[in-house]
């Protein structure tokens, strides 16, 4: 997990606008700003240029969010029923999504042909298997597992085949005549190293051409998954660095082969700020405790799950600073959002602001004590 | 949104162009839409698939509803499982000799969109007294209704997808049950040389109930991938063989105004293409 970065007084007029935010709608409050998110669309397409994007909408399944994604000309990657029935309500056809959920049962694949979802990926015969009622109407992409060490969330422990065996999968799919369109992997998400991602195309590039040279069905997608990271520690992380590599990895695949990629975080991350209220305050031994209104199954959640700290802004600047907890409300021990950091004295109502809040927070909240979560606002 | 690009294969789709959206209707569930195209006249889609459009409804109502009735030649009541929209209704009344129809629709709301925005598909034809309309469940219908009727027409969506159950063993047999003696169902069966393996299972399911089942066709343009399929299913053999001047004679006493069928189409329907019989013929071994 990142260190967690603690950021120190803020400038008047986005405390008022904030401030004005939580008096029109209350606290806690995640707040997506569309011209972040557009900014994030565009920076993945510079740094990734002839690449189709696939929003991996479980990252932050939120209505505002995929409209504006739509606008832009993004894709989307569904993983389940809910996940199509959202882009159903913003009348966008199944043509421009992927299904990535690895295991389905049949009323899963119905739904998601029924949605007009007709690409899904398998990892295995026995998935594969359950597509030949469909064949006539998929295609499929074949996981691939490559493990990262140096992902936040290893993703390919689970999921994906083992690269030996791509060859006999394959040659099954046409033996069973159902047509598979190409690879994908995931290496991981928060992925700070793209030696992975570099290996993995390479040896995708490879699987892809020899299946090819007996095949009369040919392969052309690599779907290079999710994972691209974000700089959640403040540490000046050098996307110019990460993205060089497999910028040159991709230029030396052949011009037929069509590059997709799921980014969840990336896209959504930057463009989501939290904001949370104090409410209450407490001496406990060596420690100044902190209540906010927001907490750990709700849009912190992502701390336990997703396995990071998001950067932390106190509206006083640095001075006196004296060890602190800040806490969620709930009567849970775990519910800790900020553990031994030095904090100067705040007051109940001060705000506590949580940037890069978009990804893995909301969607992982649960409603434990009943508490309803973060109201989402654009 | 300015295209409609329907969704039934991966590899290869039709689109239309939307040139003026009349009614949409979107649910966790289904997304029904109803456009004008500047070719197709009104279009209606449900969950991304074509359901019909004013230019060409009447090959696919005439081939349903004429074949059977003509076939049967003295059918007095008709059931039609689906057809919301009204189009196998008119076609059907337009037969004098038909005194009753029922129409089991599932939704209500299909019906009453209907009669809104497609008008020329039922046009008048859910007023004719000789119309009774029955919101239900297809195969709760057959199952329970202790009516008997003479020909059985199933005008159903996809399979996958809310008519699923239009196809299953369970609906063949209990629409069986309801056949007067010598009376036919047919059923909308897809278009095959995508969907082959429809065509197989119906073999298999509705080919159990049935001494004699086959398939029709007629092509379909905006059911896209050359010729649609119906399925046949019948005790009496011989109502499928008939020849011309038989079929003549039926289609003259009912003096049918139709722009696809004549008899001369009605025969050559039952000619299925090599690759088809072929794949139905492997089936069965
Ligand atoms: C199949 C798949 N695609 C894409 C993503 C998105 O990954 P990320 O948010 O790291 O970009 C995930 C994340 O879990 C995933 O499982």
């Amino acid at each position: 997990m990142n260190p967690r970065a603690i950021r120190y007084g803020i400038d008047h007029p986005t405390l008022a606008y904030y401030r004005a935010l939580v008096a029109e709608h209350g606290s806690p409050l995640l707040v997506i700003s569309r011209q972040r998110l557009i900014a994030q669309y565009q920076t993945l397409q510079q740094y990734l240029p002839h690449v189709a994007f696939y929003y991996a909408i479980k990252a932050f399944p939120n209505a505002d969010v995929i409209r504006i994604l739509a606008e832009q000309g993004c894709h989307f990657d569904v993983a389940s029923e809910g996940e199509i029935a959202l882009l159903k309500a913003h009348r966008i056809s199944g043509r421009h999504t992927i299904h990535t959920h690895p295991i389905k049962k049949d009323t899963d694949i119905r739904a998601a042909l029924r949605g007009g979802s007709t690409t899904f990926v398998v990892d295995n015969l026995d998935e594969l298997k359950k597509l030949i009622p469909y064949r006539q109407r998929v295609g499929v992409l074949l996981r691939v597992s490559f493990r990262s060490d140096s992902a936040a969330v290893d993703l390919s422990r689970k999921f994906g085949c083992n690269p030996a065996d791509v060859p006999a999968i394959v040659r099954e799919a046409q033996a069973l005549d159902i047509h598979i369109r190409g690879l994908s992997f995931h290496v991981g998400s928060q992925s700070l190293d793209s030696a992975t991602h570099v290996a993995a195309i390479h040896e995708c590039a490879r699987l892809i051409a020899d299946c090819n040279r007996d095949s009369d069905n040919p392969m052309n997608v690599l779907d290079i998954g999710g994972g691209f990271p974000l700089d959640y520690a403040d540490a000046q992380l050098d996307l110019d660095a990460y993205f060089a590599p497999i910028q040159t990895a991709l230029t030396a695949l052949p011009d037929d082969l069509h590059v997709i990629a799921e980014p969840g975080r990336f896209l959504v991350a930057p463009a989501v700020t939290g904001i949370a209220t104090i409410t209450g305050k407490a001496r406990r031994g060596d420690y100044q405790w902190y209540y906010l209104d927001d907490w750990i199954y709700g849009s912190y959640s992502g701390q336990l799950f997703d396995h990071v700290h998001y950067p932390l802004q106190i509206t006083r600047d640095a001075s006196n600073l004296e060890a602190a907890i800040l806490s969620g409300p709930t009567c849970d021990s775990i519910d800790i959002i900020a553990e031994d950091v030095l904090l100067p004295t705040l007051e109940e109502g001060d705000l506590v602001i949580g940037h890069m809040m978009g990804a893995y927070t909301a969607a992982t909240a649960t409603r434990f004590n009943s508490l309803s979560g973060a109201k989402i606002l654009l | 949104m300015k295209d409609f690009h329907e969704t039934l294969y991966d590899a290869v789709g039709q689109s239309y162009r939307i040139d003026k959206l009349y009614f949409e209707h979107k649910t966790e569930h289904q997304h029904l839409m109803i456009f004008h195209n500047a070719f197709l006249g009104r279009v209606m889609t449900l969950d991304g698939v074509v359901q019909t459009t004013e230019r060409d409804e009447f090959i696919y109502h005439e081939m349903l509803a004429h074949v059977p009735l003509l076939a049967h030649g003295e059918a007095k009541r008709v059931l039609i499982i689906g057809g919301g929209d009204g189009g196998m209704l008119r076609e059907v009344l337009k037969h004098q000799s038909v005194g009753h129809a029922t129409l089991v629709e599932i939704d209500a709301d299909v019906i009453t969109m209907a009669k809104e925005y497609l008008p020329n598909h039922s046009a008048g034809a859910f007023d004719d007294p000789r119309a009774e309309i029955v919101i239900a469940d297809g195969m709760d219908f057959v199952r329970d209704t202790a009516q008997r009727f003479d020909v059985i027409i199933s005008d159903s969506t996809d399979p996958i997808g809310p008519g699923e159950v239009l196809f299953s063993d369970d609906f063949y047999a209990a629409s069986r049950r309801l056949l007067n003696p010598g009376g036919v169902m047919v059923t909308q069966n897809g278009v095959p040389f995508f969907q082959i393996d429809e065509v197989i299972n119906t073999q298999q399911r509705m080919g159990a109930q049935f001494a004699d089942q086959t398939f029709y066709s007629a092509a379909v343009p905006t059911y896209y991938g050359g010729i649609m399929t119906f399925a046949w299913g019948s005790d009496n053999p011989a109502l499928r063989t008939l020849d011309n001047a038989t079929l003549q004679a039926c289609y003259d006493a009912a003096d049918l105004d139709t722009r696809y069928y004549t008899p001369e189409i009605h025969r050559a329907a039952f000619a299925l293409p090599k690759y088809l019989s072929d794949a139905l013929a492997r089936a069965q071994q």
